[in-house]
């Protein structure tokens, strides 16, 4: 990881490589996380009511609801965790902590995109959700998992170590996700003819820089507390 | 006066300043007519809207202690960002109290949707995070450092909430003082409302004070904690005193 090994760039695709490298063998996100949030899916029209024309007037809603609550998991998903011992052993090696932030949220958005296709294709099937103009949703899906992936990243850093971090990193990330859920909610709501999904793609553009702003200036400060 | 030189027990200058200030903004509060469609309900007017900028002005001060920590590394400035916190904390749910026993005579329900509202619960939540945060770490420099991360990453939410109520159109109305049209309110109502202002702040001001000597003192217990634990156990046992009672034998 030292300068030779490569500058920021390749110690990002290295530290995004290891965290996919460790879910592969591991499968956390596949076999739990993505089973849990299609289980949500299903589940949700019990409460609500199994009306399929209300199910597909609130099905979006629903589903970045889903995506929001169960997404974060993701980020704080054992097989991104460190040991006190690698933590140590990469920074002797040389790693730069802005770089470390971006690999491990590269890597959790990768996983986060999987979560929305596959969530996003069970709730398109169970709540006949109308995907009119989809192609907008090329911008929508991958932003909400970078700003996610980011926050959840930014949270999981904070609460590195603590006994209660896994427990309080879904209530750090829920409420400072607000402009994301808006942007991707709203995004969907635009999609019909006439409607202009512009503003919002420009919102969650927007929230993923200032969260990528974030998580370069608190990158250092955050590796002296872990 | 504790031994960090901070006033904890009687009531300072400030304190009593806070309560003559509620008292003259509760009285002119009192004196302003009924409002012309809401009536009485109205007076609310003069708890909510300062409650909601001293929070706001608490949330900022914490913004600026966290910063300043992250800078300095002085524990002080820890001290005054969770002192700042927890009075927003305070405030921000007083702020919604209070609107919601306005809104139930004038809207005829506690809630609605209302972006302001519903933004304004979430940002209570994120500061109650924030707290939540502190307590989940023991050590005093870690948990500084890392709430005052949090603390800058959470302050994006308040101009969101402030404007809200421009950006989404919605049954709350846009802000009377902090209006983009000019100052909604005239002559007796004006002063009752900056009343009711220079009460709130005096009452934040006093409480932060009070928790920030408090943060001190808790620092102190830590600190002298710290210390104790490098005792050994056993220290508490008397080592028998052999050559003494020898001395005693033979003397």
């Amino acid at each position: 990881m030292s300068r030779e090994a490569g500058g920021g760039f390749a110690q990002t695709l290295a530290i995004a490589r290891r965290d996919l490298l460790r879910e592969q063998r591991v499968g956390e996100v596949a076999w739990i996380t993505i089973p849990f949030g299609a289980i949500a899916v299903l589940l949700v029209p019990l409460a609500v009511g199994t009306d399929l024309p209300t199910l597909t007037r609130i099905g979006p809603g629903l589903y970045w609801a889903v995506v929001l609550l169960f997404g974060v998991f993701i980020a704080v998903r054992k097989t991104a965790a460190e040991t006190p011992a690698q933590r140590d052993l990469i920074s002797l090696l040389g790693l730069d902590p802005v770089a470390g932030f971006f690999g491990r949220a590269a890597a959790s958005s990768i996983l986060l995109l999987g979560f929305e296709l596959v969530v996003g294709a069970v709730a398109v099937a169970l709540y006949n959700i109308d995907l009119a103009r989809w192609p907008w949703m090329i911008l929508v899906v991958p932003g909400a998992a970078i700003g996610l992936a980011l926050l959840g990243t930014l949270a999981a850093s904070i609460t590195a170590n603590l006994s209660t971090g896994p427990a309080l990193v879904p209530f750090l990330v829920a409420p400072l996700a607000v402009p994301l859920l808006l942007a991707a909610t709203q995004a969907m709501d635009s999609l019909r003819p006439g409607d202009s999904i512009l503003p919002w793609v420009l919102l969650m553009v927007a929230a993923d820089l200032a969260l990528a702003i974030a998580g370069v200036l608190t990158a250092r400060p955050l590796q002296e507390t872990r | 006066m504790n031994a960090s030189g901070h006033r904890m027990g009687g009531a300072s200058w400030l304190d009593r300043a806070a309560l003559a200030a509620v008292a003259g903004a509760l009285a002119l509060a009192f004196l302003t007519p009924p409002e012309a469609t809401q009536g009485n309900v109205a007076r609310l007017f003069y708890l909510h809207v300062p409650s909601v900028s001293v929070a706001y002005m608490a949330f900022a001060l914490a913004l600026v202690a966290s910063v300043g920590y992250l800078v300095s590394r002085r524990m002080a400035f820890d001290h005054l960002a969770v002192a700042a916190a927890e009075v927003g904390v305070v405030f921000t749910g007083f702020t919604i109290l209070a609107g919601m026993i306005w809104a139930k005579p004038t809207w005829g329900v506690y809630w609605t949707w209302s972006a302001r509202l519903t933004l304004t619960a979430i940002m209570l939540f994120v500061y109650i995070g924030y707290l939540a945060l502190r307590r989940a770490i023991e050590d005093p420099q870690a948990r500084a450092r890392r709430a005052a991360i949090y603390g800058i990453v959470s302050v994006v939410q308040i101009p969101v909430v402030h404007f809200s109520v421009v950006w989404w159109r919605d049954i709350h109305q846009l802000g009377t003082v902090a209006n983009p049209t000019g100052i909604q309110m005239d002559g007796i109502l004006l002063v009752a409302f900056f009343a009711g202002l220079v009460a709130f702040t005096l009452v934040a001001a006093a409480l932060v004070t009070r928790r920030y000597a408090l943060a001190v003192l808790e620092a102190g217990v830590h600190d002298a904690a710290a210390r104790g634990a490098g005792a050994l156990a056993g220290d508490a046992v008397e080592a028998p005193r052999i050559g003494a009672r020898a001395g005693e034998e033979h003397g």
